[in-house]
């Protein structure tokens, strides 16, 4: 049976990035709680939440993709290319 | 000048039997929700710019009688679509009838032999091209309010898109269009009178009179649009550099490439790349050696796009830049549909995080200016921030301005975060006198004040007739034949200058 615990809910600890930056959650950036106590006060967000709240933004943002067009085409593979023809015609 | 105090019972029962009692609305939701748009506003001072009432019509012939009705009060009427615009084109300065066009949202046949179709005025670009996504076709009008913007605010304010330097901007893709007049007469205008024909020598060029009024002249009641085909591809690349010299000499050299598919070239200077360093929705990592942006993007058929946009990878890379890599690229990217979805916080002199609201200037810079008007814009809004920390410097962004044309000059915006709760008389005198000095400079170095906005806000407007010279003189002869009782969105412009010598 799953249900909620409220200690898994609780995020990871904060890892820092920059002098501005933090991180909790692989690859989701929070600016700095010491910069969010005089005018905005940092919200206690549950991980859970925390995590739908950045799937469904990159869900909407994979939806307006293949709204615009059917495939992207890959800027990495056409550096590779690239690379490719520089070394063998250097 | 139209003005009103109140709307007594005999104008609202003769609202009423024009559109139905369901569609006037007094209520203080109704009118308080219409009384402002995105841009910088003089919150302070809110309630001067309530309409006095807002109507639904659902058709050209209703809309008609609403100004003819107007005409015979002499009330004030203002047009609203979605409400999205960067400019005031929506907010009633002189309240009056706030003309609500949403319930006007039907979409005709999609016509595949003639690539068009024929729409109302509060149809969102989104939804329509969901609609015809099983088609294969698009209507590629591409705001940051994409998700959120109407039709017919985007021809009231001839709308520039993001895609434009592929596809065309809005005066571009809006083929015809039907307009009442300040008078309530209906007119078409488009390639002389055909509805669906690219191209007319027949007459004056009215279509491009009628569009960009900010409601000055009129309300639009309908549209036939431009299809495209789908793009099969996209590309996207975005490429970190070491100077904004640099950033901006890849990007003329990109935007002069002569690849048809390009969509776009964006730079972004040391200031822009700060406040994404700092900011939790856009940050992305990034090394300290990076100070400036350079980024690209093409749509089109795979055929096209893929051949093209390695040759512009390879120009990028001679630069020196480093690729942030795809998913970042992609899903940036991707994320410029819907600019108006970010959550926004601006600093205080010690870093500390307030809410502000996002305000841009925007204007149209010949591209050897570029580097000069960023040093200028930043110069004057330094000098705005240390007087008044309300206000915070976001950074200047470039993009590629004209239609299928890709060169020659930028539309640049300067992002000012403005802590509104804390709105005066004072600092909003000194944002109007900052957003005049920014306007300034854009004309001295050969730009326009607006690329892509409008210019009849605050401060920049009082500079248009130093822009356009005689030409003013003539908007407002032209404002004052078809306007004459200056019922229509009065208040704009500067227009009611016009009516002033009699």
């Amino acid at each position: 049976m799953q249900g909620y615990r409220r200690a898994d809910q609780t995020p990871p600890p904060a890892q820092r990035i920059t002098d501005l930056v933090v991180m909790r959650h692989e690859h989701i950036y929070e600016v700095d709680p010491d910069l969010m106590t005089e005018h905005v006060e940092q919200q206690h967000i549950p991980a859970w939440d925390m995590l739908r709240m950045v799937d469904s933004r990159l869900e909407w943002l994979y939806m307006l993709q293949a709204h615009f067009s059917d495939e992207r085409v890959s800027g990495e593979e056409l550096l590779a290319e690239i690379e490719a023809e520089e070394a063998s015609h250097p | 000048m139209a003005t009103v105090t109140a709307l007594d019972d005999r104008v609202l029962e003769g609202l009423a039997e024009i559109v139905g009692h369901q569609y006037v609305l007094t209520s203080k939701t109704a009118r308080i929700n219409r009384a402002r748009v995105p841009s910088m506003f003089a919150v302070h001072r809110w309630e001067e710019h309530v309409p006095q009432v807002v109507v639904l019509p659902a058709s050209a012939h209703e809309v008609s009688e609403i100004v003819k009705l107007a005409n015979r009060e002499r009330i004030p009427v203002v047009p609203r679509a979605g409400g999205t615009g960067l400019v005031d084109g929506a907010v009633p300065l002189n309240r009056g009838i706030l003309v609500d066009i949403k319930r006007m949202d039907h979409v005709g046949e999609v016509d595949l032999a003639e690539r068009a179709i024929t729409v109302g005025p509060g149809v969102n670009m989104f939804k329509l091209n969901e609609m015809l996504r099983p088609y294969g076709v698009m209507y590629p009008d591409n705001p940051a309010s994409y998700t959120c913007a109407l039709v017919g605010g985007r021809i009231g304010t001839n709308g520039w898109s993001l895609l434009g330097a592929r596809f065309g901007h809005v005066r571009n893709l809006v083929i015809s269009f039907e307009i009442v007049l300040p008078t309530g007469e209906i007119i078409r205008v488009g390639e002389g009178g055909g509805i669906k024909t690219r191209s007319s020598s027949s007459g004056y060029r009215l279509k491009e009179l009628f569009m960009g009024t900010q409601g000055t002249l009129g309300i639009v009641t309908e549209a036939t649009l431009e299809l495209v085909k789908r793009p099969e591809a996209e590309f996207s690349a975005f490429w970190l550099q070491r100077s904004y010299d640099t950033a901006w000499k890849t990007g003329g050299e990109l935007m002069r490439s002569g690849y048809a598919t390009i969509a776009g070239v964006m730079l972004f200077d040391e200031r822009k790349v700060d406040f994404v360093r700092r900011d939790d929705e856009a940050y992305v990592p990034q090394p300290d050696w990076c100070e400036a942006v350079c980024a690209f993007a093409l749509y089109g058929n795979r055929a096209e796009v893929r051949p093209a946009a390695k040759e512009m990878m390879r120009i990028a890379k001679a630069s020196g830049g480093e690729y942030v890599g795809d998913e970042i690229a992609q899903l940036d990217w991707s994320a410029r549909h819907d600019r108006y979805a970010t959550p926004l916080h601006g600093r205080t002199p010690n870093g500390q995080v307030a809410p502000m609201s996002w305000h841009c200037e925007d204007a149209g810079i010949p591209y050897p200016k570029v580097p000069e008007i960023r040093k200028r814009w930043h110069a004057i809004v330094d000098d705005l921030v240390a007087r008044h920390p309300i206000f915070d410097d976001w950074g200047m962004f470039s993009y590629t301005n004209g239609p299928y044309k890709p060169w020659g000059d930028m539309l640049c915006e300067i992002d000012v975060g403005i802590w509104e709760e804390h709105l005066d008389d004072e600092t909003w005198g000194a944002w109007v006198d900052c957003k005049r000095e920014i306007a300034r400079a854009s004309i001295e170095v050969g730009g326009t004040i607006s690329a892509a906005h409008g210019s009849s806000r605050a401060g920049e407007v009082d500079l248009v007739p130093l822009e356009l010279g005689g030409a003013y003189d003539v908007m407002k002869t032209i404002k004052r034949a078809l306007d004459p009782n200056n019922i229509m969105n009065p208040g704009k412009y500067g227009l009611d200058s016009a009516y002033e010598d009699g």
